[in-house]
């Protein structure tokens, strides 16, 4: 039974107001209502389907691995994991954003709950010896914390769909009633995500969202924009 | 460079060992998979020599095999063309080919197939296809194969390993169509698996980036918004070359979505200033052809100075 004060840093961490920079990204929403890609509820939902797909099987897959590391006291593995990320972000938007929001997460966690693994994680970074990712840095949060990697997959998760729903309050005609309608219908494939990422390896990590990149390659190169990239 | 046949049995096993091949490992009705005229070998070695590149090492086992390097083309004319073959009629259930392509110091090359890669029907096991790509100081290679085209079924796995210093220039495409599209009442994802895999190092063993994806039709939809959506064509183009090259062609690489040729192109630079990724998805194939031909144009405009000529009326 996972203890009420674990569920409340679960919710403290998997929060959209965490200050790690969450706000200022769409993860891709924002070209893709711009060229129409979005226009709806439906196509919404498909597009934020479609990232919480790529953020598993990717992402989730290493922040696993890390988290197993940070329990095993191991920072070369949690760094294999990291870089295994960081490699595979073809995508100059999304490897911008992992970045951003990694530094900023390992710098809250040394700032809330120092631990000498926290300390060396920042160390790490800062002398550009690890690239620093957002899911490897958000499973050192929850290891440290001793909540799970079925906790820390689970704040993953959330982070995106809550991201990429946020910003489409912003860009788009929908109400905060749909917004939710969506959050809670996607939620229900976390689980049956969590089991394949749980199952796989760091070489197992793989995507195909070609639109889904197309669309930030254009993003990257828009004049008019509301979000980073 | 190792001896093929090693290294290929021991990544080969490896590559077969893929998670998402697990319902795929029952042995064909025909020959066992990598039976003799099942398992693939093709090497191409390319050096420089007296002021041109050769193709100064060829060694095959069927079904592969390589035709001689022809010197046809008008922007570069020292430039070797050498065409992949396939003796069997397609990629078959069981099929392991393993290919090398080693391009020494200051030689160029392109390298292409005959026709398109049609990856047959399967009831049985899968095919796969091991790739090494390894490029000395100042190389330059084209590696521009036909489209693929698995059809209904079909399983097949892939995976590139591409080895260059910082001086040399790759440029690698991977054209994917849905199936055959004008057979029957037409076919359009309708395989089983297309994994493809590529990782890219320098000589001192420090990884650059790696892709991989796995399209399986049958298990997600790939109509969903963000992935295929309406397209039907991908066409996946890595460029390795020196930054400054890169930096120029990233700038004159448009992102966009074009609704009358219907189809949506983007360039993004790699990491670690490895290069340039450039995607491709469109309607129909000649749109994604002419897009990465036109990219080939560039790459060869700010690399090599040169011209791709027209495309043969016949290819």
């Amino acid at each position: 039974m996972t203890s009420i004060t674990d569920l409340m840093r679960l919710l403290q961490f998997g929060d959209s107001m965490l200050p790690v920079g969450a706000f200022a990204f769409s993860n891709g929403l924002e070209a893709a209502i711009q060229q129409r890609v979005i226009d709806d509820i439906d196509s919404l939902t498909q597009f934020v389907r479609t990232g919480l797909g790529v953020a598993a099987t990717t992402d989730g897959i290493a922040l696993i691995e890390a988290h197993r590391g940070a329990l095993a006291g191991d920072v070369d593995r949690i760094a294999r994991a990291d870089h295994a990320v960081a490699q595979r972000k073809l995508n100059e938007e999304m490897r911008t954003m992992t970045l951003r929001m990694g530094r900023k997460i390992a710098e809250l966690l040394v700032h809330v709950a120092p631990t000498p693994l926290a300390q060396e994680w920042l160390t790490r970074i800062a002398r550009h010896a690890t690239p620093g990712t957002f899911p490897v840095g958000l499973a050192l949060v929850f290891a440290t914390q001793g909540l799970s990697e079925g906790h820390a997959f689970t704040a993953h998760q959330y982070g995106v769909a809550t991201m990429m729903l946020s910003a489409s309050l912003r860009l788009m005609k929908i109400s905060y009633l749909d917004g939710q309608a969506i959050l809670r219908e996607v939620n229900a494939l976390a689980d049956d995500a969590y089991r394949r990422s749980a199952a796989a390896t760091v070489d197992d990590m793989a995507a195909f969202a070609p639109l889904a990149d197309i669309l930030a390659a254009i993003h990257v190169k828009s004049h008019v924009r509301m979000f980073m990239n | 460079m190792r001896d093929g046949d090693m290294s290929g049995e021991f990544t080969m096993r490896s590559l077969c060992d893929a998670p998402e091949l697990a319902a795929y490992r029952d042995e064909p009705q025909q020959l066992p998979a990598g039976a003799p005229g099942k398992d693939g070998f093709l090497r191409l070695g390319f050096e420089h020599r007296d002021g041109r590149s050769v193709l100064s090492e060829l060694a095959h086992r069927a079904p592969l095999l390589a035709q001689q390097a022809l010197y046809y083309d008008e922007g570069m004319p020292e430039l070797p063309h050498v065409m992949m073959i396939c003796t069997a009629g397609g990629v078959l259930q069981g099929d392991r080919y393993a290919v090398e392509i080693i391009v020494g110091e200051n030689a160029e090359a392109h390298v292409t197939t005959q026709s398109a890669t049609k990856i047959q029907e399967m009831d049985a096991n899968f095919a796969a296809q091991m790739l090494d790509i390894v490029l000395g100081e100042n190389a330059y290679l084209e590696y521009l194969p036909d489209p693929v085209i698995p059809y209904r079924d079909a399983r097949f796995i892939a995976r590139t390993r591409i080895c260059l210093p910082q001086s040399a220039t790759l440029l690698y495409s991977e054209v994917l169509l849905p199936g055959r599209t004008h057979y029957r009442s037409g076919e359009r994802f309708e395989f089983a698996l297309f994994s493809s895999s590529t990782r890219t190092e320098r000589p001192g063993g420090e990884t650059l980036c790696s892709e991989k994806y796995v399209i399986e039709p049958q298990r997600s939809d790939l109509r969903a918004r963000g992935v295929m959506g309406d397209f039907d064509v991908f066409a996946n183009v890595l460029l390795f070359t020196p930054q400054g090259h890169a930096e120029r062609l990233f700038a004159e690489t448009a992102a966009e979505m074009n609704a009358k040729e219907r189809y949506a192109a983007g360039a993004t630079r790699l990491p670690n200033g490895a290069g340039i990724a450039y995607k491709i998805v469109g309607v129909d194939r000649e749109a994604v052809q002419a897009q990465v031909r036109a990219f080939w144009s560039r790459v060869r405009r700010e690399v090599k100075n040169a011209a791709v000529t027209q495309q043969f009326q016949w290819r």
